[in-house]
């Protein structure tokens, strides 16, 4: 009798554990999945809705995807002429901020761009704000820019901005700012130029904008 | 019977946790941890990494003064001589956005010689390796993985 109710108890406690086993092991797997899909980057060429990583490695979530259609932080930093600029400075024009470092291949690629629809958009009252998110020497980044062929102001960071601006775990990251100040359109990678044009018309307001109607932007 | 049945359940426990899958936390991992070489003679440690799958790291000797270079950077330790690491040669990488543009990678496996000469016995060689990562369209801020290799002199 005393056998039974042993081998009992026994059964009993291993089904429990199998059970817990089985609990534990679909639990895991389904956090698995979601930070799987968390570190997914998902930039194509062909597709512009595309080009905001979904997520960088590590930083399950995507922090600036939540500042789209929100008005853009305000910040003042030192330009690399050691002049104060904010961002408010630019209050009633579209800019492109623009987040970038010396060691970052792809931000070097799209510099250029960047320089040339400046130009195009002159008329149209664009700029381009350019934050070196480095610790490299001011005369390292002074350089690289002007290697790059970059005439637009770029300012140093502080290393407070990028936490303004959800974070730019990677670079380079951009966000459209319209005249009211409100960011119409985020990109976190290299997009493709004609999406980086595209989305400089959304912001002059020469092409629609996805973002809906928000409140006049704090920063600008 | 019930010896049996608590290793049986125990095994399918131990199945289960082992089989979820672990979590990222770096771009590169260390694929090595213990070395034999023959001791008080010159020889070399094998160091083995791995860049997670869909990005890429600078070479140790990138194309550009401005690109971050791989670089592995050792503590001293007793009993162990390192001499000078002798990197891999880099992959070419270019963006799809800009053929023109050569980068010099490591993707994949990649394995770092370490010329040592290890007295008798275990030592443990400490270090670290300072890379930068990018995938196909963006980049990763510089970071420093820690390397820790048991040598074994024998």
């Amino acid at each position: 009798m005393k056998r039974n109710a042993a081998v009992l108890a026994v059964m009993v406690l291993g089904v429990s554990l199998l059970l817990w086993a089985g609990w534990h092991n679909i639990r895991e797997r389904r956090k698995a999945v979601q930070e799987a899909n968390a570190n997914r980057i998902t930039l194509t060429r062909d597709v512009p809705s595309q080009t905001a990583a979904s997520g960088a490695m590590g930083t399950p979530g995507d922090a600036t995807a939540m500042l789209k259609g929100h008005p853009a932080p305000a910040f003042t930093l030192i330009n690399s002429e050691g002049k104060k600029v904010s961002l408010a400075d630019y209050k009633g024009r579209p800019v492109l901020v623009n987040f970038w470092a010396t060691w970052c291949a792809p931000c070097k690629l799209e510099m250029p761009w960047f320089e040339e629809f400046r130009a195009k958009y002159k008329n149209d009252n664009f700029e381009i704000l350019g934050i070196a998110e480095d610790d490299a020497a001011k005369d390292e980044i002074i350089k690289t820019a002007k290697k790059a062929g970059v005439s637009y102001p770029i300012l140093l960071t502080d290393n407070k901005v990028a936490n303004l601006y959800g974070g730019v775990d990677s670079l380079p990251t951009s966000f459209y700012v319209d005249k009211t100040g409100t960011i119409v359109e985020e990109t976190v990678g290299l997009a493709p130029k004609d999406e980086v044009e595209a989305n400089i018309r959304k912001i002059i307001g020469t092409e629609k904008a996805a973002a809906p109607e928000k409140p006049t932007g704090a920063g600008q | 019977m019930i010896l049996r049945t608590a290793v049986l359940a125990l095994s399918f426990l131990q199945l289960n946790v082992m089989t979820a899958p672990p979590k990222p936390k770096s771009y590169i991992v260390l694929a090595t941890d213990q070395q034999t070489v023959p001791a008080n003679k010159k020889s070399v440690v094998e160091l083995r990494f791995q860049v997670v799958d869909g990005f890429h790291v600078n070479s140790h000797t990138p194309k550009s003064e401005l690109l971050i270079p791989t670089n592995l950077k050792l503590n001293p330790a007793e009993g162990i001589k390192p001499g000078t690491p002798e990197y891999p040669k880099g992959n070419d990488y270019t963006f799809s956005f800009e053929p023109g543009e050569k980068l010099d990678v490591y993707t994949g496996a990649f394995t770092v010689k370490l010329p040592v000469e290890v007295t008798l016995g275990e030592h443990t060689l400490e270090g670290t390796l300072r890379y930068q990562a990018c995938d196909h369209a963006a980049c990763y801020p510089p970071k420093t993985l820690p390397v820790k290799v048991v040598v074994v002199g024998k």
